[in-house]
């Protein structure tokens, strides 16, 4: 009787559960996402995952759109020279020292909970990224800042010391990141003050008191008021589950046709695994996933399992993934393979079949030739294509004293009585993609007669300063494999470039320091961790970044490809792919272009087209 | 009666208990004379008090090396955050490096660190920008107890019957079935055994059973909430106990053999008792003594998580916690999550230690 009874309970506890399918609302999305965002505070962290979720219920003063094109969001309008609002400022030799940006908010735009957004929110938050006690993730761009003033309630001024070519792109205003370069001032303003309070009061647990009660407020980690600008406002977060969204009826974005047939709710569920994720999209749970959790996957696979129930959607990623060399002279081993010869790395990139490569390792990627990639300002389609030459790449190393003298396959030469062998260190981290590269490279490298010793290393020992940025002392020997961001026009992602400049010629009077070379003599601090020092690349740099013009810019950006072209100082492999699946009927959730970086910058306009959302995009 | 035999009522009526209710126990154990005296009580007492007081050093010397090995590992936060921030730059790192004290060396942050523990402050996750130990035991301890423990309790209630039947069929078609359903279960990897299960119940039978995760968003409802956990639970822990329930089986069998042929067996049958009571009460229970030490040892890793079955079923448990925040190098919940288990291994080899005086006369301390 007992056991029945259990059963029948069983019975009923289940049923209820089953119903439950059923009982979500058609006009609904659910994503599925492989990484979950740290928090919900506007100033800190800045990764893709974060980013993609704050576009769900935050716009910037502009986005960008499928097509590539930077749109007003929060503004008006964007500021330009011709509409009197970005005003540029030259010394006597014509060369451009400050500047200064107006925006103005537009009347229609209110936070989620109803309060107007205004110049006190902006003012606001540069206070915020400004406080120096404050832990935001970079000030990149809110250093540049000389000040920042409110003109009236809706509009505010920006005075750049140092010239910001960024200045209306993407989170390239004061420098926070993508979707919220305004935060809101009656939530955080608050919160802030009582922080400062107590940091006033205990300076020495000031990181203890930010971590707790800035970073780890209500506010940000979802267990209290969360306010937004965008589309849809949040509604919970139930932490290493999921995070949910409802639609706005007062945003000032709105689709074609009455909203009612547009998503009303959104729900982003973390699933870790690929293949769990995977599942759950051929199990109907999961309708749409980003553009991150799906990489390295073969979209062509990909459609084969999921037949016509799925689109999968392919976009270059805007990441290039590439080999850095170890040029320290100061490293005996990478000095004595000569690998800051240009003509080794030359002789290198004819070695490798790119085109086989990234086909095998990254289905869906596009063989890369510069540091910037497709749609970027200045991006140039015409540089050497490094094709796949073995006779080349030979006879470059044979120039260079490298021979098979023993006739074991492997290259040999002399210095000072040494016999070097060619034997090269690659190191990249335990990606199944960068597992399966080695193997290649280790094969394709053979044929010239390179040995490639393969290591493969957890990602937080690669990217660990102490390892990647110690070249100079040897910790990696000869090729270090990573993607890193191609620069898509747009603010933080534009490196211009990140790593290969050693010089900041920015500076008045000029600083000739190795800034930006990880040396004893600076701590190791820096990104250009190949140790590559071109001064023409610098100067170039320099110049680019303080021409206005986008004609005279393109150009400058074009002979600093052609020079990276020919020098190589890291060899380009690919334009790495992402992968996008959605459910069939699922319109106007795209990304289009690298430019836009993601497609959560138009949630306003994702529907269902069997609910009668109208497909834009 | 005395006392010793008093302990042996719960456990089996051995063949020498049977004859002489002698002091020996089971399996030939003399029982202790005047365990439950004063003297011993104070033994005892003393013998807890000591082993208490030395989990403290313990835990110190424990914490300091977890803290160590996790400091020796290349990177820290702030690597992290640069990883995934192109617009990163050198002086926002040195700036965050020294905000957060990881600039100072690691005995220092040590110090720092075990000066706001013994306060109670674990800090905050940086992972998850909530405190440390409010992240690990509301939203990750309790969901592995829920899933390891039904686990435990589904892999003892199967095992068990099975190991018996096969050893009561020795050498039978139940017996064969059982060995090969054992080995089977033994040769496939779990996380093989996840991925086939979510791809028969939530695939294939679209729906039916979901892929993976705690719970459905926007239920709500008490029936429809503890259904929807239910069936979230329901692949995960067959999973889980496919191995427990193969190894435990074939432990149970071998053990069961083993008993049903010893002296005090034959002597309960040639006393006239029933073939079931024999069994059931005399020979189980001597049995099933191996099994449950087994699962006692078990119980630390138990509480250690599952690291595959979370991450196949995208269960948010302690193992996957511990694992990720190694991986980011999200040192506040490492260090709760290591200490916390290095806490309870301590605890259960302690309650062992007790329940070996306890159960066992031969041991004495104090």
């Amino acid at each position: 009787m007992r056991y029945r009874m259990s059963v029948v309970v069983l019975g009923i506890v289940l049923a209820a559960g089953l119903a439950v399918l059923g009982s979500s609302g058609s006009n609904s999305l659910v994503i599925g996402a492989s990484q979950e965002p740290s928090n919900l505070c506007p100033w800190e962290g800045a990764a893709d995952t974060k980013e993609n979720l704050m576009g769900i219920f935050n716009i910037g003063l502009t986005y960008i759109d499928s097509s590539g094109v930077l749109q007003p969001g929060l503004a008006t309008e964007i500021p330009t020279e011709s509409n009197g609002r970005l005003v540029v400022i030259s010394d006597a030799t014509g060369q451009v020292i400050r500047q200064q940006v107006v925006w103005t908010i537009r009347e229609d735009a209110y936070w989620s909970d109803g309060v107007p957004i205004t110049s006190d929110d902006a003012i606001f938050t540069f206070q915020v990224q400004n406080t120096q006690e404050m832990m935001v993730t970079t000030r990149a761009f809110s250093n540049l800042v000389e000040e920042i003033v409110k003109v009236d309630d809706k509009t505010f001024r920006i005075t750049y010391g140092t010239p910001n070519l960024f200045y209306s792109s993407v989170g390239g205003s004061i420098g926070l990141a993508r979707f919220y370069d305004i935060a809101p001032k009656h939530i955080w303003g608050p919160i802030y003050d009582q922080v400062m309070a107590q940091i006033a009061a205990k300076p020495e647990n000031a990181s203890t008191i930010i971590e707790g009660q800035f970073l780890g407020a209500p506010s940000s980690t979802g267990t209290g008021a969360v306010v937004g600008s965008g589309a849809f406002e949040f509604v919970e977060w139930q932490i290493n589950q999921f995070i949910r969204f409802a639609r706005r009826a007062d945003f000032f974005l709105v689709p074609p046709g009455p909203a009612s047939n547009y998503l009303q709710e959104i729900t982003v569920r973390y699933i870790v695994a690929q293949p769990t994720l995977l599942s759950g999209i051929m199990a109907g749970e999961i309708e749409a996933c980003d553009d991150i959790s799906l990489a390295g996957m073969d979209p062509a696979i990909l459609r084969a399992q999921l037949g016509s129930q799925a689109v999968v959607e392919v976009t270059a990623s805007g990441f290039i993934e590439k080999l850095n060399f170890n040029l320290f002279p100061s490293c005996q081993v990478a000095a004595d393979l000569l690998l800051g010869d240009k003509r080794t790395r030359q002789a290198i990139i004819q070695a490798i079949d790119r085109e086989d490569l990234a086909r095998t390792v990254y289905p869906g990627a596009t063989v890369s030739n510069s540091f910037l990639v497709d749609g970027d300002i200045g991006f140039d389609a015409a540089l050497n294509p490094w094709p796949y030459n073995l006779t080349a790449a030979r006879t470059l190393l044979a120039d260079l004293g490298w021979a098979d003298s023993d006739g074991d396959g492997t290259l040999e030469r002399t210095v000072d009585g040494r016999v070097i062998e060619f034997r090269l260190h690659w190191v990249a981290t335990t990606a199944d993609f960068r597992i399966r590269t080695g193997e290649i490279l280790q094969e394709m490298l053979a044929d010239v007669g390179i040995k490639l010793e393969v290591e493969n290393l957890p990602g937080s020992v690669v990217f660990s300063s102490e390892y990647l940025n110690h070249g100079s002392e040897c910790t990696w020997r000869g090729i270090v494999e990573y993607a890193e961001a191609g620069g898509v026009g747009q603010a933080p992602a534009d490196p211009l470039s990140n790593e290969l400049w050693a010089n900041d010629l920015l500076e008045v009077p000029v600083d000739a320091e190795l800034e930006n070379t990880p040396l004893p003599e600076n701590s190791f601090g820096g990104t250009n961790i190949m140790g590559w020092v071109s001064v023409e690349f610098d100067q170039l740099r320099a110049d680019a970044l303080r021409e206005f013009d986008p004609d005279k810019r393109s150009a400058i950006v074009k002979l600093m490809q052609q020079l990276y072209n020919e020098e190589l100082p890291t060899v380009p492999l690919y334009d790495r792919s992402e992968i996008v699946v959605k459910m069939a009927g699922l319109v106007n959730y795209t990304k289009g272009t690298a430019a836009a970086r993601t497609q959560f910058w138009n949630a306003w306009e994702w529907g269902w087209a069997q609910n009668g959302a109208a497909a834009v995009r | 009666m005395g006392l010793g035999a008093e302990r042996c009522r719960g456990r089996a009526i051995s063949p020498s208990s049977l004859a002489a209710d002698s002091d020996w126990g089971v399996g030939g154990f003399p029982s202790r004379p005047g365990l439950g005296s004063e003297k011993a009580g104070v033994g005892m007492a003393t013998y807890l008090v000591r082993r208490v007081l030395q989990l403290i050093p313990t835990l110190f010397v424990i914490s300091l090396l977890l803290f160590g090995l996790l400091a020796m590992k290349p990177g820290d936060p702030i690597d992290e955050m640069r990883r995934g921030n192109p617009g990163f730059t050198q002086a926002d790192y040195d700036r965050l490096r020294e905000f957060y004290g990881l600039d100072r060396p690691w005995y220092v942050q040590y110090w720092r660190w075990l000066g706001r523990v013994v306060h109670g402050d674990f800090g905050t996750s940086r992972q998850f920008g909530r405190p440390a130990a409010d992240y690990v035991f509301k939203y990750r301890f309790p969901n592995t107890v829920l899933l390891s423990g039904l686990s435990l309790l589904l892999s003892f209630s199967v095992a068990v019957p099975a190991g018996v039947l096969s050893a009561l069929r020795q050498r039978g078609f139940v017996d064969y079935t059982i060995t090969v359903v054992s080995f089977v279960g033994v040769s496939i990897p779990i996380f093989w055994m996840g991925i086939m299960l979510i791809y028969i119940f939530a695939v294939q039978f679209r729906g039916f059973l979901p892929a993976g995760g705690l719970a459905t968003p926007g239920v709500t409802g008490t029936w429809p909430i503890l259904g929807d956990r239910l069936r979230h639970l329901l692949l995960p822990v067959l999973a889980l106990s496919s191995l427990q329930v193969a190894q435990w089986t074939r432990f149970m069998r071998s053990s069961m053999l083993e008993t049903i042929q010893l002296d005090f067996v034959v002597t309960a049958r040639s006393k006239g008792l029933s073939e079931r009571r024999v069994i059931f009460k005399h020979a189980l229970r001597n049995a099933i003594l191996p099994l449950i030490t087994l699962m006692g040892l078990n119980v630390p890793a138990l509480f250690s998580g599952a690291i595959l079955t979370e991450t196949v079923f995208n269960w948010p448990g302690m193992g996957r916690a511990i694992y990720d925040a190694i991986l980011v190098n999200d040192f506040n919940v490492a260090m709760v999550s290591l200490m916390f288990i290095s806490l309870l291994v301590l605890l259960f080899n302690l309650l062992t230690d007790i329940a070996y005086a306890l159960v066992d006369p031969r041991i004495r301390y104090g």
